[in-house]
């Protein structure tokens, strides 16, 4: 059951790294592994099927004598788990298949290498422990015929450097996803949707305004409107550093996105000197409804909604500017 | 080699096939669902082009992997008469049949790269190309 | 596929519940034309929420089917269109200028008895 969880972990991660037959090809020429490599593999897998046991405990004792392989160790859970994968690792290296299935289970290794926090490096040491290891061992058996020895275990070594490949991907890309999860709460947070009140959104937009940003305040608030019902939408921009006719255009294409979901919007913190540089701009703001500060916004809102304003002696909220 | 679809385009109800195989396409490309309907409407446009102005071609969309970057690519061709003025052709708000006039130049908006290719009286290529991002 | 427009009240309703070709896109256009004359009604609806994609065409059918219905003395509103829907559409382009939209059809409802207690035929 565990397993079942994990290898569908596995695919979906292969599935993200674009770790498809055409990549894992790609991977192949690129270590320069050709089908004449098969046979000089088989000629060494009983050499190390017989003595896997050997070859993983080399591997973890070279770990256990790291200080930073530490995390990996110390998890009794981990350590079983990634002894018994490398176990099976190695059974598949002299296989003669390296297909997806060989992939996935070089990805789940890697992931939980990353999972413990394991350095490349420090994975790169042991590996190489191993290889010296099963290198030796190879040199010994074929005295007769060191080459053949050698071409057998030089096969082999393309795998190894295929395997290290996807190991490094596995941890970059997992280090990657923390900094893209970061970015993506950064960003979040730049870009709140609040409801002031029923089917009332505020949407507060300050700093600096670009294509990407504009995107994800438009998806956000698009998600909102519909989540919240929401009928009216304040956008207040007192907070937006420079407006020029891209980022004017950008607003203006969040405005029509709503209008499309049926929503209202009101533009308010438009200062003066925005406001006169957008006109000598030549930019086109007609279609918006613009209220000057974010109290008249939320007030014109309210009345939209049917609200009752009754802090000022008139019932009539201040007439919107230029609509 | 990874899936490739090819929807033949001779009537409107082609324009419907083509954008959800596509939209099917990019949701397996790992494109987010805003972006699916964006690839699904680019599709929608240059299909209806070749139903609108050559009466039939095809569209073929395939994912791309070039070294880590991955993403999807729709190339629509066609045997018609030919675009005789592209840059007009591109211009926003320009039509000279039955679209509109925003189906081309949209689609080149919202795609990452765009390239129309035409020949007078031989047909009309276009490609295009988005990443993930 | 055509679409069942269904008659409540003076309000006529089209619920379209699967993407449509530019052909059955042009039929529903007819339909309406023919029968809000018939039926005098006050008011369309047109429920876009099934849709996952409004191209040009559909945009560009869709307001004519308001304009039409505006000419024989009806309010059309369009309901329904998804975050992702609307989202494609600004990015390329398309707008459904001059005509209402509603998030859902309570609301494209409100939108039609609204209009009709002001007497008026504003649009947003």
């Amino acid at each position: 059951m565990a397993d079942e969880i994990q290898q569908a972990a596995s695919k979906a991660l292969m599935r993200e790294m674009g770790l498809d037959e055409a990549n894992i090809e790609r991977r192949k020429k690129i270590v320069g592994f050709e089908a004449s490599d098969v046979p000089r593999i088989a000629a060494i897998r009983d050499l190390v099927t017989q003595h896997t046991d050997d070859y993983v405990t080399t591997f973890f004792n070279h770990l256990s004598g790291l200080d930073d392989a530490r995390s990996l160790i110390a998890s009794r859970a981990i350590a079983e788990r990634a002894r018994q994968l490398k176990r099976e690792h190695l059974v598949a290296m002299v296989q003669g298949e390296y297909g997806m299935k060989y992939v996935e289970q070089r990805i789940e290794l890697g992931t939980l290498y990353a999972k413990a926090g394991l350095d490349a490096r420090v994975f790169l040491g042991a590996f190489h422990q191993l290889l010296k290891h099963i290198g030796s061992a190879v040199m010994k058996q074929v005295d007769r015929k060191p080459l053949d020895g050698f071409e057998s275990f030089m096969s082999l070594k393309k795998i190894a450097f295929f395997d290290i490949g996807l190991i490094v991907d596995v941890l970059v890309f997992e280090r990657e996803r923390v900094i893209r999860q970061q970015q993506e709460s950064i960003r979040e947070l730049s870009t709140p949707v609040l409801q002031i009140r029923e089917r009332l959104l505020l949407l507060p937009i300050i700093g600096v305004i670009d294509t990407q940003r504009a995107r994800l305040i438009t998806e956000s608030l698009l998600r909102s409107i519909r989540a919240n019902r929401a009928k009216v939408v304040v956008m207040d921009i007192t907070g937006v550093a420079t407006i020029d006719s891209k980022v004017s255009n950008h607003l203006l294409q969040t405005v029509t996105a709503a209008r499309l979901m049926g929503a209202h919007v009101i533009v308010t913190g438009l200062s003066a000197e925005v406001a006169q540089s957008l006109v000598a701009l030549g930019i086109e703001l007609s279609k918006l409804n613009t209220v000057g500060d974010l109290q008249g916004g939320l007030e014109e809102a309210e009345r939209i909604l049917g609200y009752r304003v009754l802090t000022t002696a008139t019932d009539a909220g201040p007439a919107p500017e230029g609509s | 080699m990874s899936a490739e679809v090819s929807v033949p385009i001779e009537r409107d109800a082609d324009i419907v096939t083509a954008r959800q195989e596509g939209r099917q396409l990019a949701a397996a490309a790992g494109f987010s669902s805003a972006d699916q309907t964006i690839i699904a409407l680019a599709i929608s446009e240059i299909t209806r082009n070749i139903v609108s102005y050559a009466q039939r071609g095809k569209v073929t969309l395939s994912r791309m992997d070039e070294g880590g970057r991955r993403g999807i690519l729709i190339v629509a061709q066609d045997d018609g008469p030919g675009i005789p003025d592209i840059d007009l052709a591109m211009r926003d708000g320009y039509s000279t049949a039955k679209s509109l006039g925003v189906g081309l130049p949209g689609a080149r908006r919202v795609m990452d790269e765009f390239e129309l290719v035409s020949a007078l009286g031989k047909g009309t290529t276009v490609t295009m190309k988005k990443w993930l991002r | 596929m055509s679409v069942p427009i269904l008659k409540q009240g003076d309000v006529l309703i089209a619920s379209i519940q699967a993407a449509l070709s530019d052909r059955e896109l042009a039929q529903l256009h007819d339909a309406f034309a023919d029968q809000v004359g018939r039926f005098r009604s006050r008011g369309v609806i047109i429920d876009v929420t099934a849709l996952d994609v409004l191209d040009s065409f559909a945009t560009r059918t869709l307001r004519s089917i308001a304009y039409t219905a505006k000419l024989r003395g009806a309010n059309a509103v369009v309901v329904g269109i998804q975050p992702d829907v609307a989202f494609a559409m600004v990015q390329l382009g398309l707008s459904l200028e001059g005509v209402a939209t509603a998030l859902d059809l309570e609301e494209g409802l409100a939108y039609i008895r609204d209009v009709a207690k002001r007497g008026s035929h504003r649009v947003r």
